[in-house]
């Protein structure tokens, strides 16, 4: 048994994965080895730490990546996979084929006396748990847990690996995610929006915060997925984003522990909700209990003063 | 006309557990139990579906005896049919584990056109279940759905992906994970409330499934969860004077140098 | 019985509510039992003492199943004056023992046990079913209607608490009026069994009821605390009308009394885990409505106002569970019309008569200076026996009339004294 893998398409998270890898490889002395699906990316992971790299050429679908990782991993002592959506579909089939655990969005991971030892939350994230793997084991990372590690100057050896479709799961289209493109991850300041919006036109009031306070618009799950207001991009939470701003300034969203777990190391939180009540007080540095449509021009208009 | 199952998870709703903040352990005394978030959309899913085009829903769940407390919510959101395991040991089960049962119980009840499930379970989020039960039974997996079809016997779902989103098409039977904005899941009424109670519902033991030790070891074992306390200062304005508010945290902000 | 109709429909799974469905149930009624919280008790704010004797006369023995906390063994009275207070402790070990007797109860769980009893029964019990309306057919109710859903029944029984929105439906009274009704509020501390063991002098299973008095700036009410295990049930309760009037909020009056020395000593370090505010029939016998039942309906508990307050002693529960289990009885009379079959059970379960002895005590709440001054003066009056420092104390006498003289004057002092007298 031998290997320690690590596969994303992501290219940042593949770059990540490194980090954990070169640890992992350290502590179990197995060598290195980088899955991606992109050629241009090789070349960077090659000068990062690995021991080889693999190209996976062919379709990128979660079905067909999936089986020809877990051939190329049939040895694996670790397996590290960014934690996408399709990372996660691809990690849960090595899995099994490994007849393997999964730890999934692991936080910390470590080996120790020949087991994979990984942290992660629980119950949305109003806890955390310790998870023990045995060999061989598969851990899903989130975007961001790891820096990546610095270039070694060296170059490892990049092969290919041909992947084949599955033939019982036919794409008939494939329609582009329009995101702007923005990292909310890397903005120092955030104006956060949830239900307690009427309607998308309401959301001009966040952001005429926003512009005051020179921060970027987040927002909760429903936002983003339920009523389509604001890109995917733009939710924090445990299936959305994980920031850390210096300010974090919560309207009309209630403060439910999965959404506050993407957001709850940020320096200063500021909490505005017209119910006494809402969880979102006890998460916060600071807080207004009123009407947001009262609240946020009075703020906007002092912070311009 | 599919014949679907759907598996659903009863959690505890995480809403009601609290963290002692001694020793960070949690308090789930008070805690009621639920169908998990997702899995009511995957419920859902199953009963529009049949209930616009016929064929038949059941439901499957592996969980502690606790779970007997779900079956009339479950049966009235339209399933006509519950089977369940219920043992001590799902406590301290992870996905692999879960599978295992789930797979076995369905060889048994099987088979189904259509197998559902959710995105991720509210309490542990494994996120693998539905692609490891795919993998067990040999069928392909379509996960993380936004919209699906069904006819003649081929399902069109629309998944979503980290970059995009794409539109499949599977024969059946598939294993399918939704996810929570796929639909709006029903608020039972009375009459399906008092349905549900004339509905079949069977406890398979698990000692019948013919599951090895090995099948019920869990491969990722967890340890004691410990509670995430809120270390903020809570101050809050809530004066009737919403300027009164707003010109006491601005001085706050200012005060925190931002 | 066809899919939709029962024999009887019963709006409400409080204690009225189970009582009543599961005494039917028991007699192989086809009982139908609606509550419109996720689970019975979901929405249940009321402190908790419950006289079991209402218990034991729907069947003897029952309580003993029953979720209890602490059976009370000691009575306390507080009197209030600002950061002071005078605290009377009645101690009576023998209070614990068989029936009848009083335990702390905990909403939720006495709530959803007692539903779970119906059910056990015998009776369908269904949550989240919120009753809507009434079927009305040839001028008799007929009928509840849950959202789309229309279910029959022979008789629906009102169980809907004080706010009883099918008795308003059915024509039988208006609207609450704000004088009939307190307003309480409510919250549960969780605190270790051996502080509370410690800090109220009891061991194991007992506990202690407090009433408090002089802790609502004036206003006619008062506030109490119950132990329960592992827990504290704290709450108030007062008249909206004169609190409106004094321009004071709910929670500023029940923050005031949680911050007075002699009660935050008693929850400090608790947690607060639950909180709440519900409305309290207050009056007594003159706030039952003139009609409590039409043909095919009856209307039971805190729905009929059934509900007593003697300043001491706060009763609800149990002439609830009583009502519930007349409702029953008048039910199973078959060939007799139910309503003046109802009436009678009332009388012959001793409902109506307690609540006509208690008829005029409310007038004691008319009382104003009982809120405020009297509690006062029995501070500042033992205050100044307690008091030593040194100096020669003025005479006795003349202090303690000046402490009189100080907070009521002597008309206002008979005038009160005459007023109780014709209450009680
Ligand atoms: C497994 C799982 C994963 C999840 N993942 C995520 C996630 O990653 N991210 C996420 O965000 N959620 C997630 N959720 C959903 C999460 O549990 C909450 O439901 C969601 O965050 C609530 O969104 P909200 O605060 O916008 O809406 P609500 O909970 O409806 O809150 C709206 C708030 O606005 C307030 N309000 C209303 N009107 C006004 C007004 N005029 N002025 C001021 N305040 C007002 C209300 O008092 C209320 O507190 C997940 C749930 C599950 C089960
Ligand atoms: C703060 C406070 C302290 C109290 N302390 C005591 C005490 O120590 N001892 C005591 O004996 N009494 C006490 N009481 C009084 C006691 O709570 C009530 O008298 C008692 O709860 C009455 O029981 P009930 O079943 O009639 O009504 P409730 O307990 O009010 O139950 C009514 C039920 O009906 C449900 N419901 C309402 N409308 C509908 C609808 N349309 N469809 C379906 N369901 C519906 C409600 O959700 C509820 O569960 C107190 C009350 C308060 C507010
Ligand atoms: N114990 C279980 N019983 C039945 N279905 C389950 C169970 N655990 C998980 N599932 C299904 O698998 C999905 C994903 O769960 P998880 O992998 O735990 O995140 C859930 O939404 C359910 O549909």
């Amino acid at each position: 048994m031998a290997g320690i893998f690590v596969f994303s398409e992501d290219p940042a998270l593949a770059r990540q994965l490194l980090t954990p890898g070169l640890e992992l490889k350290a502590a179990l002395d197995q060598p290195l080895v980088a899955l991606t699906p992109s050629r241009d990316e090789a070349q960077t992971l090659a000068g990062l730490g690995a021991d080889r790299v693999v190209v996976l050429e062919g379709p990128g679908t979660p079905e067909a990546l999936a089986p020809a990782v877990a051939a190329l991993v049939a040895q694996a002592g670790v397996v590290l996979v960014g934690g996408t959506l399709r990372g996660k579909h691809l990690a849960a089939h090595v899995a099994a084929a490994l007849n393997a655990g999964l730890t999934t969005d692991a936080k910390t991971i470590r080996a120790e006396g020949g087991r994979l030892e990984t942290t992660r939350i629980l119950y949305g994230g109003l806890a955390v748990c310790e998870e023990s793997l045995a060999l061989p084991a598969v851990a899903t990372i989130p975007q961001r847990t790891f820096p990546p590690p610095a270039p070694t100057g060296a170059s490892a050896p990049v092969e290919a690996a041909a992947v084949t479709a599955d033939p019982r799961v036919e794409v008939l289209s494939t329609t582009p995610v329009a995101g702007e493109g923005v990292d909310i991850g890397a903005a120092p300041r955030l104006v956060a929006v949830g239900r307690g919006f009427g309607a998308k036109a309401d959301l001009d009031l966040a952001v005429d915060l926003a512009g005051a306070l020179k921060a970027e618009l987040a927002c909760t799950r429903g936002i983003a997925e339920d009523e389509h207001w604001l890109p995917v991009e733009r939710y924090i939470g445990i299936s959305g984003q994980t920031v850390k701003p210096e300010l974090y300034v919560a309207a009309g969203l209630s403060g439910q522990v999965q959404h506050m777990v993407g957001c709850r190391e940020s320096k200063v939180i500021v909490a505005i909700n017209k119910d006494e009540r809402a969880p979102i007080f006890e998460a916060a540095d600071y807080g207004i209990v009123g009407d947001l449509y009262t609240v946020l021009p009075l703020l906007t208009a002092a912070l311009k003063a | 006309m599919p014949n679907i199952l759907v598996c659903y998870k009863w959690v505890l709703d995480e809403q009601d557990i609290k963290v002692r903040p001694d020793d960070l352990s949690l308090d789930a005394s008070r805690a009621k139990g639920k169908i998990s978030d997702f899995d009511r959309n995957a419920i859902e899913a199953a009963s529009l579906l049949v209930e616009a085009q016929g064929g038949n829903v059941d439901a499957l769940a592996f969980g502690t005896q606790a779970l007997k407390l779900s079956v009339k919510d479950v049966l009235s959101r339209g399933p006509n049919r519950l089977t369940w395991i219920g043992d001590a040991s799902a406590e301290g089960a992870d996905a692999f584990v879960v599978a295992n049962v789930l797979a076995a119980a369905i060889r048994k009840a099987g088979p189904y056109d259509l197998i559902l499930c959710g995105e991720g379970s509210s309490d542990m989020f494994f996120q693998q279940t539905p692609v490891r039960l795919a993998a067990l039974l040999g069928l392909p997996c379509v996960t993380f759905v936004q919209k699906m079809t069904w006819a003649d016997g081929v399902l069109t779902a629309t998944r979503k992906l980290p970059d995009c989103t794409e539109e499949v098409r599977v024969a059946g039977p598939a294993v399918v994970s939704v996810l929570g904005e796929m639909n709006k899941p029903r608020i039972p009424s009375l009459k399906q409330v008092l349905g549900a109670a004339k509905k079949p519902s069977e406890e398979l033991p698990l000692s019948s499934l013919g599951l090895a030790p090995g099948d019920l070891e869990p491969r990722a074992v967890r340890g004691t969860p410990k509670g995430f306390l809120m270390n903020r200062r809570n101050i809050v304005y809530k004066e009737s004077d919403a300027a009164a508010n707003v010109a006491q945290l601005v001085a706050s902000l200012k005060a925190e140098g931002l | 019985m066809s899919d939709d109709s029962f024999d009887v429909i019963v709006a409400g799974a409080g204690p009225a509510g189970s009582a009543c469905a599961y005494a039917l149930a028991r007699e192989g009624k086809n009982v139908l039992l609606l509550e419109r919280g996720d689970s019975a008790g979901a929405k249940n704010v009321s402190g908790g003492r419950l006289y079991t004797y209402a218990l034991e006369l729907l069947e003897p023995g029952m309580y003993l199943r029953a979720p209890l906390q602490r059976r009370i063994v000691r009575e306390q009275v507080m009197l209030v004056e600002g950061r002071r207070a005078t605290t009377l402790d009645v101690a009576d070990p023998a209070w614990g023992e068989g029936v009848p007797q009083s335990h702390s109860v905990v909403r939720a769980s006495l709530d959803a046990w007692f539903a779970s009893e119906a059910e056990a029964a015998g009776a369908v019990f269904a949550s989240g079913m919120r009753v809507d309306g009434l079927i009305e057919e040839n001028g008799r109710i007929a009928g509840i209607r849950v959202g789309e859903d229309e279910m029959r029944a022979d008789v629906v029984v009102a169980a809907d608490g004080v706010n009883s929105l099918l008795a308003q439906q059915a024509g039988l009274f208006p609207d609450v009026e704000a004088r009939a009704v307190g307003v309480g509020v409510k919250e549960t501390i969780e605190l270790p069994d051996s502080v509370i063991n410690a800090r109220f002098g009891v061991t194991g299973e007992e506990g202690v009821a407090r009433v408090a008095i002089g802790c609502t700036e004036g206003i006619s009410g008062g506030g109490f605390l119950y132990t329960n295990k592992g827990s504290l049930s704290l709450g108030i309760v007062f008249n909206p009308e004169q609190a409106a009037a004094n321009g004071r909020q709910i929670q500023e009056i029940f923050q005031d009394f949680k911050e007075q020395p002699s009660i935050a000593a008693l929850i400090d370090g608790g947690t607060s885990v639950e909180y709440g505010a519900h409305l309290v029939p207050e009056i007594g016998y003159h706030g039952i409505p003139k009609r409590l039942h039409r043909e095919g309906m009856l209307v039971i508990g805190d729905a009929a106002r059934f509900g007593i307050n003697t300043g001491l002693v706060i009763r609800g529960m149990d002439l609830a569970i009583v009502s519930g289990l007349a409702a029953a009885r008048a039910i199973l009379q078959e060939g007799t019309p139910t309503g003046p079959a109802y009436l009678s059970q009332l009388e012959e379960l001793a409902l109506l008569p307690t609540m006509r002895a208690y008829a005029e005590f409310h007038g004691i709440f008319g009382i104003s200076r009982i809120f405020r001054e009297y509690p006062a003066l029995a501070n500042q009056a033992l205050g100044f026996m307690f008091n030593v420092d040194g100096k020669v104390p003025p005479p006795m006498l003349k202090k303690l009339l000046a402490v009189v003289k100080e907070n009521v004057t002597f008309r206002q002092l008979a005038a009160d004294a005459w007023k109780g007298y014709r209450s009680v």
